[in-house]
């Protein structure tokens, strides 16, 4: 019997999966430079490297830039906690359900075609210029995507399973748990991190229709300012969240979805 | 029909389509001078932007070879345009003028367009919030946390020996009337020649206090660059001319400055809002007025530069007879 492990990537197969990146970064910033120097930018257009580095620091240090940054981190979790679990909850009935799709699709479909930008300021005005707007437009942003996915991925569980489970006399609470759950997980999981980035342009759709704190104030108030090397730090902060909610969610979809490897590795182990 | 006619016919043509052809020149273009540009004011068309669209329809633009394009954009977009030079003139704030030159935008303020500061915060009536020194302890709306609205606020309570602590700040946006009435502040930034006709419109009981009362702020005007001056001194005084007949005569004739307005601006000619917004104009054309209009008065300008580094906003004091010039007022 053959086994097929999976094969391993050599050492330095991984530091080039590293440094491959990194090369990239260090181009792109002594380009940024090149150009700031040659074109003889104004700071005021486009700080240099150095100035956003250096106001970096300074934001860093002086506790301005974690004050910003939690109050989004906030919105942007309670936005993506919020739109994910009121997307799959919908998502799941409407795909169990022809009925309830008939019902609610429509209105559904339309409300995606709102601009959020466009009535950000009126959810400041129904529910305050406190936390709870930010997060309700977070939310907003995220849920769309997720309900799609959520029902692709209920539909995609292949009917004859369904059978099988009848078959076994499994309840209602099994099939989901043992089987929909479990089937509907990757597509589901790939949803998620398409909201993870969304929640964090929501929060910030949010800050700007009204709010004292986050990273959209910090970039909105440094413009009004005309200190374009902390916009850029700003706008770096939220990059990293995004980017750093993504990764979350793709090591999420890595630990949770182990056992399709090992369910692969297992299958061609069998010839 | 011989040939003579017809060669006739074919050059008579071939005269009236060159001439067709030729383009037709005013006196001042054919000396050269007309200058074609746009000119930025802020967010949108409005019935306060009213002497510009006088400028455009009574012709004294073009009197002074002037061929403009009205554009609207953030107050921090419009700085850097001109900055950069990729505009000529803008409409803007005059702490707009200062935060910019202190980080390098090398701009000057070269017509003061509003003699008082339009900035005032109004307050639930039954409050009796009618000194800045009466809003300590009571929750107070900004739009936004930066601009003219909250600086004219930090005026205010800085004139009572107030700062943001002694107030419960909120950032409401650009929702001052609706988050008043709805109880959510018991006080809002607001630009008293706006939002105060909406409240009487709804009925609503508020106390008001003009920022221009306690302190001596610059407000909206013209700017142009330092390379403009340099490099085209006579478009700076032709255009500071020509904004001075148009803002002249929208003072003097209000009701026809309102109906050239309506041109310009969607929804003037509604009967359902020209009442109120012929107030709005009304209110706008009291904030406009002086002996001669467009000057500066260097007071206004030492006390803004006061307010922004008291808030930290400036590190150190401005060159401000760098900042500002009367020298292309007619």
């Amino acid at each position: 019997m053959l086994h097929l492990a999976p094969p391993h990537r050599s050492l330095a197969a991984r530091l080039t999966g590293y440094l491959i990146p990194l090369a990239s970064l260090a181009i792109f910033v002594l380009a940024w430079e090149a150009f700031v120097r040659l074109g003889e930018m104004p700071a005021f257009i486009l700080p240099a490297p150095g100035a956003v580095a250096r106001k970096a620091i300074t934001v860093t240090l002086n506790g301005t830039l974690w004050r910003h940054t939690w109050i989004t981190l906030i919105e942007v979790l309670g936005g993506l906690a919020l739109g994910t679990i009121t997307a799959m909850a919908l998502g799941y009935s409407i795909a169990r359900s022809v009925a309830i799709e008939r019902a609610l699709s429509p209105y559904i479909v339309a409300s995606q075609a709102i601009p959020v930008i466009a009535i950000a300021p009126l959810l400041v005005i129904w529910f305050g210029p406190g936390l709870f707007s930010k997060v309700l437009i977070s939310a907003l942003i995220v849920f769309f995507p997720i309900l799609v996915n959520t029902i692709a991925g209920v539909r995609s569980v292949p009917e004859d399973l369904h059978d099988l489970m009848r078959s076994l006399n499994a309840t209602r609470w099994q099939t989901f748990r043992k089987l929909e759950v479990p089937a509907a997980l990757p597509v589901l999981l790939a949803g998620l991190k398409v909201g993870a980035t969304l929640s964090v342009i929501g929060a910030v759709v949010g800050e700007l229709a009204g709010a004292r704190a986050g990273l959209g104030v910090m970039i909105s108030v440094a413009d009004g300012q005309y200190d374009t090397a902390r916009m850029f730090v700003g706008v770096l902060a939220l990059v990293v969240m995004a980017l750093t909610l993504y990764g979350a969610v793709d090591l999420l979809e890595k630990r949770v979805l182990r056992w399709r490897a090992a369910g692969a590795g297992r299958h061609t182990a069998l010839y | 029909m011989t040939r003579t006619p017809t060669l006739i016919l074919v050059a008579l043509a071939a005269a009236l389509l060159l001439g067709a052809c030729e383009p037709t020149y005013t006196p001042e273009q054919q000396l050269g001078q007309v200058e074609s540009f746009t000119m930025y004011m802020g967010f949108r068309p409005d019935v306060q932007f009213a002497p510009f669209y006088v400028g455009l329809e009574k012709g004294f633009f073009r009197e002074e070879g002037l061929e403009i394009t009205l554009e609207h954009a953030s107050e921090s977009d419009m700085v850097r345009l001109v900055g950069t030079g990729e505009a000529p003139f803008a409409v803007v704030s005059g702490e707009q003028v200062l935060l910019s030159r202190a980080q390098g935008v090398p701009i000057v303020y070269v017509f003061q367009w509003y003699q008082r500061f339009p900035v005032a915060v109004a307050a639930r009536g039954d409050l009796g919030i009618t000194t800045p020194a009466d809003l300590a302890g009571h929750s107070v709306g900004t739009p936004m946390l930066e601009g003219a609205s909250y600086i004219g606020l930090e005026a205010l309570l800085g004139s009572a020996g107030l700062t943001d602590a002694d107030i419960d700040l909120q950032v409401t946006g650009f929702t001052q009337v609706e988050t008043l009435v709805t109880g959510r502040v018991e006080a809002v930034v607001i630009y008293a020649s706006n939002e105060p006709v909406q409240l009487d419109a709804q009925g609503v009981d508020y106390t008001l206090i003009n920022v221009a009362d306690y302190a001596n702020l610059v407000s909206n005007g013209i700017i142009t660059s330092e390379k403009l001056i340099a490099e085209n001194p006579d478009l700076v005084r032709r255009m500071a001319a020509a904004f001075a007949k148009a803002v002249a005569y929208t003072i003097e004739n209000p009701d026809e400055a309102y109906s050239i307005s309506a041109k310009y601006v969607e929804g003037l000619d509604d009967p359902g809002v020209q009442a109120a917004q012929k107030t709005v104009l009304a209110r706008s054309i009291d904030l406009w007025r002086a002996e001669r209009l467009g000057a500066s008065q260097l007071e206004g300008w030492e006390t803004m530069q006061e307010v922004l580094l008291t808030m930290g906003l400036l590190d150190v004091p401005q060159d401000l007879s760098a900042a500002y010039t009367d020298a292309f007022l007619p």
